[in-house]
């Protein structure tokens, strides 16, 4: 069954032929959703996964980004010294971007370091998959504008079901919600879609994460993906 | 309750000119690196666990201070434009609010940066803190100084802080584990900007202010606690003398129905301080995910977790239905003494498996548990928000009296609830003198918008079930405080607003904190 948002998704993948369409409440237009990435975000230098995180196809998505110099990824797990590390690599005074997408309690320290040392949160996204689906629940900035309806657009050329929502700081309602009611095979797809937008936020690429060959274990559970820049 | 207009989004009350006149203010105060308006500066004070949207909690700004004559220049700043303002010291209120601001549209004001630790006194054993001082801070300090000190602390230990989990009458687990008992001395600044000082502080020349809490006349250090009358800007408070022996010991009982005997059994022991520190008694499901395990490890279906597979994971991970957390403290033969009077004691209940470090090792969550109990940080319980995942998160916290029939009931009727609304039990009880604050982690998906409509359904619930019963809960995340306050009756409520009127007439210290607010109708 196909549900009001699927059937919006359609008609504007018919209409636009370029990305998706947006539900937009506060009343966003669609060429507004794509173009505007005003300040480009620097290129990220570290990306910070979970065990389970390092060997999905989340990485490979990472990796296809147009990073340079080549991004550094660092398994990280809940503890004490990977926090104090991460601690004073935030407050070190070096400009630097670091994305990953961890597990909830990891992330839940980490985007508080950033707080407290100042940094600045581009994307903090909340995501579950499972049983053929996947959702994604969005805190983006203007900085990465543009960046979620690329995502939910890659998401639905990969044929799984999603729902993805994305709030914006300044908005009382969504600024952006997509769905698609597909059942599709367990693939680890979203994952490097998850990881290539991630690793071109902020910029002007506009290429497509990579395609993944189907893997014996599929990436799921609840992760929290995020973008911080100091 | 709120405005927003094309691109920004603006305090209560306060219109588009206004709010940039206070924050051309506040950057002539503060300096422009301290005031915080970008959206990827405020979000991540916007992440938020409780079960309602983001937007509610939104800031329109946020600002640091650093010094007194900063906050004092900040309320001025405030009365003019009539802003609101969240304060938070480290903003590590997990599950209870987070760093976001109790109303959409608040200013935060981050005294992170006011971090000093101004004095340590290893003789008298106490300490003066800002704000910003974290545990970790605090502790790195003793260890630096080689002070025969002990801290005690919450579990979010690290990087937590003394001065906002006491302000907040937060617990530990050592025999200082009611913090705010051990508290004594406050620094505040009051909304007119006026720097007031409680107990023994206002003397001129006097240095008792960390050592006699209650000085002269009416004592007020806990009208500004869980409150927003003042922004509190240096907290004194005593420290544990680190004992030469400590011993910490956990007892397993086998089944959830145990919980009435084990309170009947501790509260003995724990009132004639037998066994001085704040016991902990955790239910299955809090150990499990302290040591590692996810629910999705054991099922992939959605609901509450039957009780089969609590069974399961109780038998794999080698834990208790409960497992109940004490030590002694003190001298060797100290330690002997109560050693006899605690084992004797379970001798006689004839159930429970004593485990003691020798035997746990380096396993957990023992582990974490006896660091906790001698003020040791770590971060091992935040493993909780991995049990079901999702970002989900609101302690429900009713008090009760420490007797075994309470507990038995308040367990039972909570995991009623939580399971009717497909969630799960995860609570332990931590034995105070007399009292119960049994805390329960509502756990829950955020990725899910119908289980975060669940959770939220929970725990309004939960609230008024308890309500019936005549219970109710310590503490609460910032959502639910107006509906906390109702629970303790209008009276109090009259109070309190009278004292806000006369301290705060243009309520801009934090309204809505424990449900007073000026707009109120009281």
């Amino acid at each position: 069954m196909m549900n009001v948002e699927r059937r919006s998704l359609l008609k504007g993948m018919a209409l636009g032929g370029i990305a998706g369409v947006a539900l937009s409440s506060s009343g966003l237009s669609l060429a507004n959703s794509v173009l505007g990435r005003h300040v480009p975000a620097q290129a990220a230098s570290l990306a910070l996964v979970s065990a389970e995180v390092a060997s999905s196809a989340f990485v490979q998505g990472l990796q296809a980004g147009p990073a340079a110099p080549p991004l550094q990824i660092m398994p990280a797990a809940l503890d004490l010294m990977t926090l104090q590390a991460l601690q004073q690599r935030l407050g070190s005074g070096q400009p630097q971007r670091l994305i990953g997408l961890l597990d909830d309690a990891s992330a839940a320290l980490l985007i508080d370091l950033a707080r407290s040392a100042g940094a600045r949160v581009q994307w903090l996204g909340q995501h579950s998959s499972g049983a053929g689906r996947t959702h994604h629940r969005l805190l983006s900035a203007q900085t990465a504008h543009g960046c979620a309806l690329q995502l939910g657009q890659q998401l639905h050329t990969c044929g799984q079901g999603f729902s993805l929502h994305e709030q914006r700081l300044h908005t009382l309602t969504p600024t952006l919600q997509l769905a698609s009611a597909r059942h599709g095979q367990a693939s680890d797809q979203w994952a490097a879609t998850l990881g290539y937008a991630l690793s071109v936020l902020g910029s002007t690429d506009t290429g497509q994460a990579p395609l993944v060959a189907s893997r014996p274990s599929t990436l799921t559970g609840t992760y929290v993906s995020f973008s911080i820049e100091v | 309750m709120s405005q927003t207009t094309a691109n920004t989004l603006l305090p209560r009350g306060v219109d588009a000119s206004h709010f940039e006149q206070a924050l051309t203010q506040f950057r002539a105060l503060l300096g422009d690196e301290n005031v915080l308006v970008k959206d990827e500066q405020l979000i991540p004070y916007n992440k938020i666990m409780m079960a309602v949207d983001n937007a509610g909690h939104a800031p329109s700004a946020a600002i640091t201070a650093t010094s007194v004559e900063q906050v004092q220049g900040v309320v001025k700043i405030c009365n003019q434009f009539k802003i609101p303002v969240w304060t938070i010291s480290t903003g590590r209120n997990f599950g209870y609010g987070s760093a976001a601001p109790g109303q959409r549209g608040q200013v935060i004001l981050d005294l992170k940066k006011m971090n000093r630790i101004l004095h340590v006194d290893p003789e008298l054993c106490t300490a003066l803190v800002e704000p910003g001082v974290t545990y970790q801070q605090l502790y790195d300090y003793i260890q630096e100084h080689k002070l025969p000190l002990m801290l005690s602390f919450s579990a979010p230990s690290a990087i937590a802080g003394p001065l906002g989990n006491t302000m907040d009458r937060g617990v530990g687990y050592t025999p200082y584990g009611e913090h705010f008992l051990m508290q004594c001395g406050m620094e505040v600044v009051l909304a007119n900007g006026d720097v007031y000082r409680t107990g023994m502080g206002g003397v001129k020349g006097d240095n008792a202010w960390q050592v006699f809490k209650w000085g002269y006349g009416p004592t007020l250090d806990g009208m500004f606690t869980q409150a927003n009358y003042g922004i509190c800007t240096k907290m004194g408070f005593w420290l544990m003398p680190k004992p030469p022996v400590f011993k910490p010991f956990e007892i397993k009982f086998d089944n959830e129905s145990d919980i009435a005997e084990i309170v009947e059994f501790i509260r003995p022991l724990r009132i004639a301080q037998v066994i001085p520190n704040s016991v902990v008694i955790a239910g299955v499901l809090w150990e499990a995910s302290t040591c590692n395990t996810k629910r999705s490890d054991y099922t992939s279906e959605p609901g509450a977790t039957p009780d089969a597979i609590l069974k399961q994971i109780q038998k794999d991970k080698n834990l208790g239905a409960w497992n109940v957390y004490a030590a002694l403290y003190g001298t060797q033969e100290q330690v002997d003494v109560n050693w006899q009077i605690v084992t004797g004691a379970l001798k006689q209940l004839g159930k429970g498996r004593i485990v003691t470090e020798e035997q746990a090792g380096d396993t957990q969550p023992f582990k974490y548990r006896a660091q906790l109990m001698s003020g040791v940080p770590n971060l091992q319980e935040f493993g909780l928000y991995n049990w079901r995942g999702g970002g989900g998160s609101m302690w429900f916290a009713p008090v009760s009296q420490a007797r075994g029939s309470e507990c038995d009931k308040q367990q039972a009727l909570a995991k009623k609830i939580l399971n009717k609304h497909g969630l799960d039990y995860v609570g332990e009880f931590i034995v105070g003198w007399r009292d119960m604050h049994h805390v329960i982690d509502v756990l829950y998906d955020r990725t899910n918008p119908e289980e975060t409509q669940r959770a939220n359904a929970c725990f309004t619930e939960l609230l008024d079930v308890f309500e019936q019963q005549g219970y109710a809960v310590y503490r609460v995340n910032t959502a639910f405080q107006e509906r906390v306050a109702q629970s303790y009756g209008p009276v109090k409520r009259k109070v309190e607003h009278a004292i806000k009127r006369a301290l705060d007439p243009n309520n801009i210290l934090a309204p809505g904190k424990s449900g007073i607010d000026l707009n109120n109708p009281f």
